[in-house]
């Protein structure tokens, strides 16, 4: 110590000041730069720490999943004012414990780089930051009547605050586009159901047929599914799955038949099922109209073999699993219902429902949401075809932008970008730059659902109808950005609408629409009491489903094929269950995970069957070329056995152009390449209807895909036993 | 302390399997997959990283095999179990093998370990000690699962750029370059469930303790517990499907029971087991 000024009473004071602050500053986010010496910092200590914090212990909280639009119920772990991790909500009997890994995904969401922190105004050819009063200045001045509002999915108050705010405005344009939709198969439900979107009992069927509904991956209500289906479906007596589609989806990996037909035809397939049901099993054909029935007779086996493509033996063992295993259910989705003929396809498959008996035993009615104006807004493809027209003919003089990104999922044919750049004015409200905000004029940063106030309301209700309650699970991180419902309430207020000037911010707004909520739903609770209970559970139980539902058969028609000597091959822009419609590939935990079939990360790929790899002379990871009537995309193969020979699948996600730094360059967009086709009847895009011609580019490249080889080589690694062996070992009441 | 002694406590611990192992464990945690239920969906993968604080190492990493996924989805295409293969499509889909640390109690890292950085505790887990690895890879050089994933660089800037660190799990360290790392049960949770019953004066209950992956399963396949306890539902699992710890080959009175662990010929002895996929014929 010779040669140092401090005493032994010195360093002991030191040590003891240092050591408070060690120990406060570990409990905190302060920057340890912070030196105490310079008396400049004040050493707050947590004798008195806000409520429920307790440094080093997580605390949960309720919230709903904003991934995806099926509405999740989360829990967050909240310790020291961070959330670090989700879980699913137990009591939830959507997903219960359960979520799918965009749910956890959306930390990386929330706390992303490319976060936008500060409004943006263009300025000449850039998007300059600017203060949020010059920003909301222009968006006050320049809404009025003939405003159109692009939105993804949209239920809950931000719903109700988004109507008034229109009623106002004297604007009636909205627009509510998903790429990822069930247009076709809404539609049709509500023809021929009464409801667009009625419940499927898995719990109940011993037997599933889908025609490319990847009701496990990112059809409608995915986890919910997921759960039904194998706790309950998969169990027991285990019911049997098939699913007909040109490309292997998660629920395609999952089944025990899996049949790829030619793409367009999956309804001429379920005719043919029908009509092995109606003459080989005497099913009793009266329950469908004549005309029915005189479509379904043209459909003997060779004739649906020759339309589809499928062996006949395939076809009668369809047939044999579901009059076998009954109640059984039909589904359809967007690989049969995403063509021309594409409603044509599902109400084929649902005239099998009709004929097999399900509807009102697999197939029931999911009842009315209680609270009405808060339900679901239908969100469809049609959407941006109608927006683009309405562009087209100079009805709109401003566009509010929220929650889609049209100029990236919207084929490239149908020109979203240039409509957009003839609207005077454009406000997009996002998290982030990406392909469709770049453009506009005004950014305004938006909160993330884990700092933001909010309801929603599924548009898939499992037994319990809920509404889901969204509450911030931690300070922002941005002080300038605001919630959509904030930005929603604050237009409604300087528009001077009667009613919200006593509203300091939306969750003053949420308050009161809690209180005014229908007794039924409050149940005799008190205004405060209903509020805590909402916001510990995630969640109001607004009733079980009731209802009852009846068939009314659809008209169908025959459904042929057409070969396309050009371009001979189908392009199929399948849905990946973890990009999404491509809003997730900037989380780096999703680029990173692999694909669940393919296995490939970080990267696009096309997958074709072994035969056409062939017939190009190319191996995994050669590069080709996909060219169609409207662009050329190039990637590498992945060739499996997975796949229709006559097909290309390109899953959509991918081919960012400006979406941050990890999905920016990332892949291709098959979504670029598309025709511009719709369906006949709803007039939903038909984005499977695209033929390509495939050609090797002679380049190849070493292939992203995890782990080496894919076959089993005679190790017992996942082991097989046939549904007999467990029907008899674990079968029935027989529960291990 | 003598060299006696040493070498008295070390072949205490290191009994071999053949002596019936190490016997005095507190706890024996195990697991069980039911590949019955798993639809291969990878949710559970994800909330390991965000559980766990696992670096995302980018997609030229991950093409050398430098991904530290600790629970990674294996996807297989063939199905010996149930012949032939020639089909022209893949009609019985795929086979999906959530593949996280066996957790080995005749563990082959643990023997080559140089440096004792990977031992066995008195929970039956197969622990690492980061800070006394020196990096050597003889661990997961020696691992037949391919479950010990190494930090050949530092992450830590690269893979959480401002504010992604701020999701950081504060319950667990961030790994450093040269230092192997892999699937621990989540062993922060186990420490929790064990303090809060400790807290509460009790024994750890069936249920304390969840790990991240068997939590995030939306159709529980996943099944985790104390193999110890005879009322836990991973207990009861292994017992009605006959497989025992300490075997390499389970006598089964039924042959059709679906319960198996991966390549435990080798003589592992893996805590974690595998129900079959089951498929129509």
């Amino acid at each position: 110590m010779s040669g140092n000024d401090i005493n032994r009473r010195d360093f002991l004071k030191f040590m003891g000041l240092g050591g408070v602050g060690a120990a406060t500053l570990t409990g905190c986010d302060m920057p340890t730069t912070v030196t105490l010496e310079e008396g400049k910092e004040k050493v707050v200590s947590y004798l008195a720490p806000e409520e429920y914090v307790i440094p080093g212990i997580g605390v949960w909280y309720a919230s709903t999943c904003q991934q995806c639009p099926s509405g999740c119920s989360i829990h967050g772990r909240v310790r020291e004012g961070r959330v670090l991790k989700v879980e699913g909500n137990p009591e939830s009997s959507m997903n219960g414990t359960g979520l799918c890994q965009m749910a956890h995904a959306g930390l990386q969401g929330h706390y992303n780089p490319d976060r936008l922190s500060k409004p943006l105004v263009r300025k000449g050819d850039k998007l300059t930051e600017a203060s949020w009063e010059e920003a909301w200045a222009l968006v006050e001045e320049k809404l009025g009547a003939r405003t159109a509002w692009l939105t993804g999915t949209i239920s809950g108050h931000q719903a109700v605050l988004l109507d008034d705010l229109k009623k106002t405005l004297g604007s009636n344009k909205s627009y509510a586009y998903e790429a990822i939709n069930n247009g076709v198969g809404e539609a049709l439900n509500k023809a021929v159901l009464g409801e667009a979107t009625p419940r499927y009992r898995f719990d109940k069927a011993q037997s599933v047929l889908s025609f490319g509904a990847d009701f496990l991956g990112t059809w409608v209500s995915p986890v919910h599914f997921t759960k039904e289906y194998a706790q309950k479906f998969r169990t027991g007596e285990r019911g049997v799955l098939m699913v007909v589609e040109p490309k292997m989806t998660m629920t395609g990996a999952n089944a025990d038949f899996w049949v790829p037909a030619r793409p367009g035809t999956e309804g001429a397939l379920a005719l043919g099922i029908a009509n092995v049901l109606l003459h080989k099993h005497q099913v009793d054909g009266r329950v469908l109209p004549k005309a029915a029935l005189d479509v379904i007779a043209k459909y003997s086996l060779a004739k649906t073999t020759d339309v589809t493509g499928v062996r006949s033996e395939a076809i009668v063992k369809m047939a044999n699993y579901l009059r076998n295993n009954s109640p059984s259910i039909i589904l359809s989705g967007p690989s049969a219902h995403e063509h021309a003929n594409g409603s044509q396809n599902a109400a084929a498959a649902m005239l099998l429902n009709i004929l097999l008996g399900n509807v009102g035993k697999t197939i029931e009615s999911s009842g009315e949401m209680p609270v009405k104006d808060i339900a679901a807004r239908p969100a469809s493809s049609k959407a941006i075809v109608d927006f683009v027209a309405d562009v087209g003919r100079g009805d709109i003089d401003a566009v509010v932008i929220t929650g889609t990104n049209p100029v990236f999922t919207a084929p490239k044919a149908l020109g979203v970008e240039d409509k957009l750049s003839q609207v005077p004015f454009k406000v997009a409200l996002s998290m982030f730059i990406d392909e469709t905000s770049a453009l506009a004029d005004v950014v305004l940063p938006l909160a993330s659902s884990y700092e933001d106030w909010g309801t929603s309301v599924a548009a898939y209700q499992p037994h319990d109808k809920v509404i889901g309650v969204q509450q911030p699970l931690m300070q922002p991180l941005y002080k300038e950005t605001k919630g959509l419902g904030d930005v929603l309430l604050s237009l409604l207020k300087s528009k001077g609408v009667d009613g919200y000037a006593g509203f300091d911010d939306y969750y003053a707004y949420l308050r009161k629409a809690f209180s005014d909520m229908p007794a039924s739903v409050k149940q005799g609770k008190s205004d405060k009491a209903f509020w805590s209970a909402a916001l510990q559970s995630g969640l109001i139980n607004v009733g079980a489903a009731s209802g009852s539902i009846k068939a009314k058969a659809p008209k169908v028609q025959a459904v042929g094929y057409e070969a396309n000597s050009d371009y001979p091959f189908h392009l199929v822009p399948s849905a990946r269950q973890g990009l999404w419609d491509g809003r997730h590939a900037n989380i780096p935990w999703m680029q990173e995970a692999p694909d669940q079939v393919s296995k490939v990360f970080w990267d696009s790929w096309a997958e074709i069957h072994p035969k056409t790899a062939n017939a190009l002379g190319v191996k995994e990871g050669d590069f080709i070329r996909i060219e169609s009537d409207q662009g050329v995309i190039e990637t590498q193969v992945y060739i499996f056995k997975g796949v229709h020979p006559d097909v290309v699948a390109v899953p959509m996600g991918q081919g960012h152009e400006n979406y941050g730094r990890y999905a920016t360059g990332v892949g291709v967009n098959p979504l670029k390449i598309l025709s511009p086709t719709t369906d006949e009847s709803t007039g939903e895009l038909a984005n499977h209807a695209t033929r390509v011609r495939v050609a090797k580019t002679g380049a190849k490249a070493p292939f992203p895909r995890l782990g080496g080889s894919e076959q089993q080589a005679g190790r017992l690694l996942v082991g097989t036993v046939t549904a007999d062996v467990f029907r008899k070992t674990e079968g029935g009441d027989h529960v291990a | 302390m003598s060299l006696k002694n040493l070498l008295n406590d070390w072949s205490h611990y290191r009994k071999g399997i053949e002596d019936g192992g190490f016997y005095e464990y507190e706890h024996m945690w195990g697991m069980v997959v039911d590949l019955n239920k798993c639809t291969g969906c990878n949710a559970c993968s994800v909330s390991c990283y965000s559980e766990n604080n696992l670096a995302v190492v980018g997609k030229d990493r991950m093409m050398k095999g430098q991904g530290l996924h600790w629970l990674r989805l294996e996807r297989y295409w063939d199905e010996p179990d149930m012949g032939g293969d020639d089909k022209e499509f893949q009609e019985r889909g795929g086979s999906f093998l959530p593949m996280m640390c066996q957790q080995c109690n005749a563990a082959t890292c643990e023997v080559v370990c140089p440096v004792a950085a990977t031992y066995h505790t008195p929970d039956g887990l197969n622990a690492q000690i980061y800070n006394r690895c020196i990096g050597s890879r003889y661990c997961s050089n020696n691992c037949p699962y391919r479950l010990r994933y190494f930090n050949f660089y530092s992450y830590y800037e690269e893979s959480w750029p401002e504010p992604l660190n701020q999701q950081l799990n504060p319950d667990l360290s961030v790994r450093d370059k040269g230092v192997m790392e892999k699937c621990t049960f989540c062993i922060q949770r186990i420490r929790t469930g064990k303090d809060k019953a400790a807290r509460e004066g009790r024994e750890v209950r069936d249920g304390d303790v969840v790990t991240a992956c068997a939590q995030s399963c939306p159709t529980q396949a996943i099944t985790f517990g104390d193999l110890l306890d005879k009322d836990a539902q991973v207990t009861k699992l292994w017992k009605s499907h006959q497989v025992e710890l300490g075997k390499t080959k389970q006598n089964k009175s039924d042959e059709d029971l679906r319960g198996y662990r991966v390549l435990e010929g080798l003589n592992t002895d893996p805590c974690v087991m595998y129900l079959d996929r089951v498929r129509e014929v």
